[in-house]
């Protein structure tokens, strides 16, 4: 059997539902069973809250649902649980509990990982809408942004095959959306270890399994800290808040301002990036005096720093970081919106998400494409397009176009 | 602890447990509080409890022979008055002494490894668990881990204390002599408070007895008719209020906050109900039900106690202001703000 080429128009929808979802969780089934020697056994895992992530019917279009609060002693069993009913996704707490099976309220927290979260759709990178799609969440019809809307991602989508308007967006990342992502990783292990003092090898990073990049610091001391103080570590890295005054400019008088640098220099951490921005050193007390009126005092010159903030700061997720309840993607499991797996990065410069985290099999699936697109994973280039009917593809392939709503699969036998 | 330490240290830092070991090796007995020389020094503690709860001014005599036992003596009398915001206006004063002691020792570290020096940074580290330590270039400048900083200065309020705004590298936070002592002003008074709430005192001496009992009269309008004008809520009581006087609609939790503060200063039940009156779904006897049951006087039988600021900042009911300064829960906001204001810091 082959798909229906008539999958643009509402009537595909009443097509066999699921069948994609069923052929991806069972390529996802063979992973766990396979592989599960790639799944990361967290520390104390039996104090670990675990979720996931459901496969929903229309999967991708729509998610399944969460199951949270649950408990296992080893990691054994977590793989059976997978290989017997394999989710979508794998989450697993960031903090420990003593019970943390029960609710929230009743779980005693003990202390939980410091993780960040960067995302490579936070960069507002140019290449993006050249390879984003939008996929009609009715009809499951899908074509690039680009093609829609032209090169300005516009807000308004009509489908041009339904007349629904509620599309889903979905991106191929591209190297340089990785790289953007890469490099934001790269500074902030800089960070975590240069001003914060964390040994590099409590600093783990892994690629999300999609677009962009985790960290997670097991670090006995931090791993204390409340959201409140978290929340401060997150101003740090991102620059959000920094005043005039801790480098020595402060307001005097009505209008004026005065200047005295602080006591401990301006040769580290956030006054040092500042510093090399201003081209000033701790000599230059007269020259920051010049540079904070020529930007109309010391108000204009808060702009002007909450301008340096932003362009020196980093691009982290706030809330991941805040959050010490929350359950994060599990390290070597699948990340449903992409079929790749969430891995640790050994040299990060150098890794290649596309093959060192595109581990499916490469038994091959038919595959029938929703939009004219052409991907690169493990070396490989695959063209596809929609009047092409169905086609065979390995696994790998098969189930990342799937998994961004481009493709829907034949369940294999 | 085991720090060998001076009689004038003794006498700086007298909430150590070695002051009253000291005390209990020269021989000293409870009973000799009552020989007439000893009056001299009853006096000065209850002057000193009084200074500081009536005028909120810290007590700044210092006196290396009658300290330690001065200041015994004033827990014994704050012990035995038994009102709980005494002893903790009480509790706030004697850190905010302790503080300017601790200031000014670390502010005289002249080189590294000296006595004294081991003396301070003990303290730091046994009794708050927070390791100090001196810059290499500039022994003006003190060092915590980023760690000890986190856990305390990311409650408070004011900007500077944010870590942006702070001096960080090699896993330390970089801070003057005022900023190393004022991260533990909060756990110092605790510290103090835990000393007289442990305290136990067989049979309190005479003297001091009837001391206390004409310190219990004079502190006495102090502390019962207590009326706070709106001025003295903390912002975000008195944001709510305004919210509320305007009609407008105002969240669960922010009723839930403003109902338990009321609550926690006493105020009547009638009273807090009024102030509910111009909510567009007032209805008053479900809210008199509601506010009976925050009281404890309903339903599970507990009484609730006023949301932290931390949990009112993350519902965005936070509205902080300079006089937020260094408290975790809005019923503080009275007491530290008008002690900060005269102790003239
Ligand atoms: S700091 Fe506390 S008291 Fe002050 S406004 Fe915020 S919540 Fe209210
Ligand atoms: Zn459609
Ligand atoms: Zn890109």
């Amino acid at each position: 059997m082959t798909m229906q080429a008539d999958n643009n128009t509402p009537a595909g929808r009443t097509k066999t539902p699921g069948t994609t979802a069923i052929a991806v969780q069972s390529v996802f089934r063979k992973y766990y069973f396979t592989q599960a020697a790639r799944i990361e056994v967290p520390d104390r895992i039996e104090e670990r809250e675990f979720g996931y992530m459901r496969f929903g019917d229309s999967f991708p279009a729509a998610g399944g649902a969460m199951v949270r609060h649950l408990a296992f002693r080893s990691v054994g069993e977590l793989v059976a649980s997978l290989i017997r009913d394999p989710p979508a996704d794998v989450f697993c707490s960031n903090a420990y509990y003593r019970f943390p099976a029960n609710e929230m309220r009743e779980k005693e927290w003990r202390g939980a990982d410091l993780i960040f979260d960067i995302d490579g759709k936070d960069f507002d990178l140019p290449c993006v809408p050249s390879h984003s799609y939008l996929v009609c969440r009715e009809c499951g019809f899908s074509d690039l942004q680009e093609n829609l809307h032209g090169p300005q991602a516009g807000l308004s989508f009509v489908c041009p095959s339904c007349k629904a308007s509620r599309p889903n967006i979905t991106s191929l990342p591209c190297t340089k959306c990785i790289d953007a992502s890469k490099n934001e990783a790269i500074r902030l292990v800089s960070l975590l270890s240069g001003d914060f003092g964390i040994e590099l090898d409590r600093i783990k990073v892994y690629f999300s399994g999609n677009n962009g990049f985790h960290l997670h610091v097991s670090d006995d001391s931090f791993n204390q800290l409340d959201s409140q103080a978290r929340s401060d570590i997150v101003g740090y890295l991102t620059g959000n808040g920094l005043m005039p005054e801790s480098i020595g400019v402060r307001k005097a008088g009505d209008r004026g301002f005065a200047i005295r640098f602080p006591r401990g220099g301006i040769s580290y951490g956030w006054r040092a990036r500042v510093a090399k921005k201003l081209k000033i050193d701790a000599s230059s007390e007269k020259k920051l005096e010049h540079i904070v009126s020529q930007k109309g005092g010391y108000a204009g010159f808060r702009t002007e720093l909450e301008r340096i903030a932003r362009e020196e700061g980093l691009v982290i997720d706030p809330q991941v970081t805040t959050d010490t309840h929350r359950v994060f993607r599990m390290p070597g499991t699948l990340n449903s919106k992409s079929g790749l797996a969430k891995v640790r990065c050994g040299n990060i410069g150098s890794f290649d998400p596309f093959t060192e985290a595109c581990l499916l099999e490469d038994q091959e699936i038919i595959t029938t494409a929703k939009a004219d697109v052409k991907v690169r994973l493990r070396g490989k280039t695959f063209r596809l397009e929609v009047k092409e009917r169905s086609i065979l593809l390995p696994a790998y392939a098969a189930v990342y176009l799937a998994c961004k709503g481009l493709a829907e699969l034949e369940i294999s036998s | 602890m085991s720090i060998r330490l001076g009689t004038s240290d003794i006498a700086k830092y007298p909430f150590l447990r070695e002051a009253s070991e000291y005390v209990r090796q020269t021989g000293f007995g409870f009973e000799e509080f009552d020989r007439p020389e000893m009056q001299y020094i009853v006096d000065r503690a209850a002057r000193r409890i009084e200074q500081e709860i009536v005028t909120g001014q810290v007590f700044d005599e210092f006196d290396e022979r009658t300290e330690i036992l001065t200041f015994l003596i004033s827990l014994m009398i704050v012990k035995s008055l038994g009102m709980e915001p005494i002893l903790r206006k009480y509790s706030l004063f004697e850190s905010m002494r302790a503080e300017k002691f601790l200031v000014r020792d670390l502010e005289q570290l002249k080189s590294k490894n000296e006595k004294r020096q081991l003396l301070l940074f003990k303290i730091f580290e046994e009794l708050f668990k927070v390791k100090v330590d001196i810059d290499t270039t500039d022994s003006r400048l003190f060092k915590v881990r980023v760690v000890d900083y986190l856990l305390r200065a990311s409650h408070f309020h004011e900007q500077e204390w944010k870590l942006v705004n702070r001096l960080v590298h090699g896993g330390y936070v970089y801070l003057d002599a005022d900023e190393t002592v004022r991260l533990i002003r909060v756990e110092l008074s605790a510290l103090i408070y835990d000393r007289v709430k442990e305290m136990s005192i067989p049979s309190v001496p005479d003297a001091i007895k009837s001391r206390t009992e004409n310190l219990k009269e004079k502190l006495r309008p102090y502390f019962e008719y207590r009326t706070y004008k709106v001025s003295d809520y903390p912002p975000c009581v008195k944001h709510a209020i305004e919210v509320m006087n305007r009609g407008e609609n105002l969240p669960h939790s922010a009723r839930v906050m403003l109902a338990t503060y009321m609550l926690a200063i006493e105020k009547p039940v009638d009273e807090i109900i009024a102030l509910f009156q111009n909510a567009p779904d007032y209805n008053e006897r479900i809210t008199r039900y509601q506010v009976q049951h925050l009281a404890g006087e309903k339903g599970s039988r507990t009484r609730y106690s006023v949301p932290s600021c931390d949990k009112l900042r993350n519902e965005n009911l936070c509205f902080a202001t300079a006089e937020c300064s260094g408290i975790i829960n809005p019923v503080q906001f009275g007491r530290r703000a008008r002690n900060n204001d005269n102790a003239g810091r």
